[in-house]
């Protein structure tokens, strides 16, 4: 066993010692308060770090991480807004919250919604928008805890076995994905943080984030010297990422020296070189995983990554520079014998046929697309198509002196530019806004994203559901005050070194453009070993890992909260006794987790794309009614659901535009090149506004209970 | 008890609660302008350039000049105002004990107001 591996199983022994502990306390007080709430008593400590860690989800420390590693410097403005998050998210409306859910003994947010405004449907609402979003969610979180687990466990021998035995067994169920090691690690990770939720309940959720939260910013303080020592210092690293280019996709044809007897599988972490003149020109690396199947000399299609830069370069390439290159597995073995210019567009396409035709390279298909134009997609690799099933074949979109094939539908065609949209070939766009875009023409962030995103994050964050639990969980006003500010350094502690810490991994780690989400525990490991401190990256990848649990375990715990206190207690069984609600939220957060865990086997690529999608959701449909609840008291029933309503439809219509229009539901449509949160939060404030207004005020008793000194 | 005074009985007190949270908001909701029109339009200004001159990049201690004035340097200076602001300006309010039983109660109520509607 690793030392790594061992201090991270010390890390897990701990949470669940904290878990059963929680389950001990659980006893003596009232089940409900208690399992969801943590009985209103957290002190300055646990709420503020539970607050802040919760808040510092997976996507802190995994997609976070990997985009300022893809888009450099100008992801320090895409995070602008934590300057102001904490007293925001928590100061809007963490005292009056707590005021209004300690005078109607709320203990979730739908009850506290119930409560406000005397409504079961809108309660009701409420509970389906926080499944539906918070499940979206916890499938990236369970995503990112397993691949920063697989990570950590590489190299382990116990794992390596337990990973081939499980491929054995999955290799015969498709839906099962074709990455044992990742199923093993989803399993591993959903299961520990299952057991202690379920077990622990609120309690232990709180005490392992305020441990959580320790081991996240010590992850941060440790690496940041570690990084800048590894770079040379922040001057050297800026330097060297303002000569930088971004890298550019390809597609390649490779051959194999000598086949192999058996089937070869070339991974994302392997490197091929391409040489003329007896020079090595060009170095790429794996972008897409192959297999070259035994005896085959030769195979088409394969996805790589060419590296631009000369820094990268002289890395990679052996003898010709600082670093002879020996931690990268450069396969000499096999040789690029084609490969596309940076121009094309590459990607791939579902083929059908009216009768069994055998395609052959360079064959070109016509395409018809959205506006009507039929554009032609030349073949990168044979293919046999049938009438019976579809087939899935790499193409390119260029114009091809070969005869176009009849009689070939093209199902679908998923055709992404080989270079960057913005940034292509320019150096000094890791340095400056609006940094490299593979996607769009105006940059990573142009100025209206960037507005949009200083909206999301303050604004947004408090309209959080997860947030506003933990504002309705502290012990009072004081609390409330010490743990703005605490949370203040905390935050100001971890995103402004991390943007550091990853802008060096820039030029630390080069082509991890492939898998940019493993990016942090890549980073752990490599700058740990480098100090000659391995078994330090435990407690490193612990940091992310902590981040990623901390999560789930509180989204875990708002679902079964909504479930078994909003729709089994408040609707159906109100005499529910103490012990079957206690089962049932048992069960309810078993089953949800493991709902969670079946839904991360085939998740979504980018983590950060689903956290932005839930979080801004979550906004739109709870911000307004929220602070309208609180501080309006002309407010009423009609006015909060259409406000609630109202958010819902103009967000998810943006995203449903987007992925009409863009072809991807992660590319949503930008309204004046707005984020679909502007517009959903607008929408939400403005109907709710309009609704309330021509429609009757609501009862004097309810604005008295709740508005008035008694 | 003269009719003013009865009128003044009868004028409901806003809860104190309520009123300093408000005021507190409505801090808050500016201090978080002043972060957006200082950092995204300084850090556009000074940041995003379609021409870049190696010559003209600068650095503060290795963070790019416009990322260290558009994002850092007021990062610094929010951070000093929340300090000052949760110990200076916040109130302590008395938030009231959990009426858990009230629970109870509301539940009832907006049983009934689901039964009637």
């Amino acid at each position: 066993m690793n030392s790594a591996l061992l201090t991270f199983l010390i890390y897990m022994l701990a949470v669940f010692a904290l878990a059963a502990v929680s389950n001990h306390l659980l006893k003596s007080k009232s089940f409900l308060s208690e399992y969801f709430l943590g009985s209103r008593s957290l002190g300055v400590w646990a709420f503020a770090l539970t607050f802040a860690a919760t808040s510092s989800s997976g996507g802190s420390f995994t997609g976070f991480p990997s985009k300022i590693y893809t888009y450099g410097w100008v992801l320090a403005v895409w995070i602008a807004s934590y300057m102001v998050v904490p007293i925001c998210s928590m100061g809007l409306l963490g005292k009056r919250l707590n005021q209004v859910a300690r005078i109607s003994g709320a203990i979730t947010v739908p009850d506290v919604i119930r409560d406000r405004f005397r409504s079961t449907t809108m309660a009701l609402i409420a509970v389906c928008l926080i499944v539906f979003f918070m499940s979206f969610n916890l499938v990236a979180q369970f995503r990112a805890g397993s691949l920063i687990l697989s990570k950590l466990l590489s190299g382990v021998t116990a794992y390596e076995s337990a990973t081939t035995a499980l491929g054995g067994f999955t290799s015969q169920f498709a839906f099962l994905g074709n990455d044992p090691a990742y199923l093993l690690c989803l399993m591993s990770f959903g299961i520990a943080v299952i057991v202690y939720t379920t077990y622990g309940g609120f309690r232990a959720v709180v005490w392992t984030d305020v441990m959580q939260g320790v081991v996240m910013v010590l992850g941060v303080l440790i690496l940041l010297p570690l990084a800048l020592f590894a770079v040379g210092g922040l001057p050297s690293a800026t330097k060297i990422m303002a000569e930088m280019t971004p890298p550019r996709y390809a597609i390649a044809s490779v051959q194999m020296e000598n086949p192999a007897g058996e089937p070869q599988v070339i991974g994302r972490d392997h490197w091929l070189l391409l040489d003329e003149r007896d020079q090595v020109t060009r170095v790429f690396r794996v972008a897409t995983p192959f297999t070259i199947p035994a005896d085959v000399k030769s195979i088409d299609g394969v996805e790589l990554l060419e590296l631009t830069a000369e820094h990268d370069l002289r890395k990679i390439v052996p003898g010709n520079g600082e670093s002879p290159g020996t931690e990268y597995s450069i396969r000499t073995d096999l040789k690029i014998v084609d490969v596309t210019g940076p121009t094309d567009y590459i990607g791939s396409a579902t083929l059908t046929a009216d009768s069994k035709r055998k395609l052959q390279r360079g064959d070109t298909v016509p395409i018809v697309t959205d506006t009507g134009n039929t554009l032609q997609l030349e073949l990168l690799e044979n293919a046999t198509v049938t009438a019976e099933s579809s087939t899935s074949v790499a193409v390119r979109r260029r114009d091809s002196d070969r005869r176009s094939i009849d009689g070939i539908t093209v199902l679908s065609a998923s055709v992404n530019p080989a270079s960057y949209r913005f940034g292509d070939g320019q150096a000094g766009v890791y340095v400056t806004g609006p940094g490299p875009s593979r996607s769009s023409m105006n940059g990573f962030l142009p100025l209206s994203l960037a507005f949009s995103f200083f909206f999301m994050w303050a604004i947004a964050g408090a309209g959080q559901p997860s947030n506003m639990v933990r504002l309705m969980a502290f012990r009072n006003s004081r609390t409330l005050r010490r743990s703005i500010c605490t949370v203040a350094i905390y935050y100001t502690m971890i995103y402004f070194p991390l943007v550091v810490i990853f802008c060096c991994a820039r030029v630390l780690i080069p082509g991890m453009e492939v898998e940019p989400d493993r990016i942090m525990p890549e980073v752990a490991v490599f700058l740990t070993e480098r100090a000659g401190v391995a078994w330090l990256a435990g407690l490193l990848v612990a940091a992310p890992f902590a981040a990623v649990m901390s999560t789930v375990d509180s989204f875990l715990l708002m679902i079964s909260s909504a479930i078994v206190r909003d729709i089994y207690h408040r609707n159906i069984n109100p005499q529910a006794s103490e012990t079957t609600l206690k089962r049932l939220s048992y069960l309810c957060t078993l089953l949800i987790g493991v709902g969670a865990m079946i839904g991360a086997i085939n998740p979504p690529r980018f983590l950060q794309d689903i956290i932005v999608y839930v979080s801004s959701g979550l906004a739109a449909c709870f911000l307004a009614p929220m602070v309208y609840g609180l501080y309006w008291p002309r407010i009423n029933t009609f006015g909060a659901l259409a406000a609630m309503l109202g958010g819902f439809a103009a967000h998810l219509t943006m995203y449903g535009l987007g992925t009409i229009l863009n072809g991807s539901f992660y590319r949503p449509y930008l309204l004046f090149s707005f984020d679909p949160v502007i517009v959903g939060l607008a929408a939400s404030f403005l109907t709710g506004y309009v609704v309330c207004r021509i429609t009757p005020p609501p009862p004097a008793d309810l604005v008295s209970k709740y508005f008035e000194k008694h | 008890m003269n009719s003013n005074q009865a009128a003044e009985k009868d004028v409901p007190v806003p809860d104190p609660v309520y009123v300093n949270s408000r005021r507190e908001a409505i801090i808050i909701f500016r201090v978080w302008l002043c972060a957006l029109l200082w950092a995204i339009p300084c850090s556009y200004l000074l940041g995003y350039t379609h021409e870049f001159d190696p010559a003209k990049f600068s650095t503060v201690w290795g963070i790019p000049t416009w990322i260290f004035w558009g994002i850092g340097f007021p990062w610094l200076l929010a951070d000093a105002f929340t300090i000052w602001f949760c110990f200076c300006s916040m109130a302590d309010d008395d938030l009231g004990e959990a009426q858990e039983a009230a629970s109870q109660e509301a539940q009832q109520s907006s049983s009934a107001a689901g039964a009637s509607s």
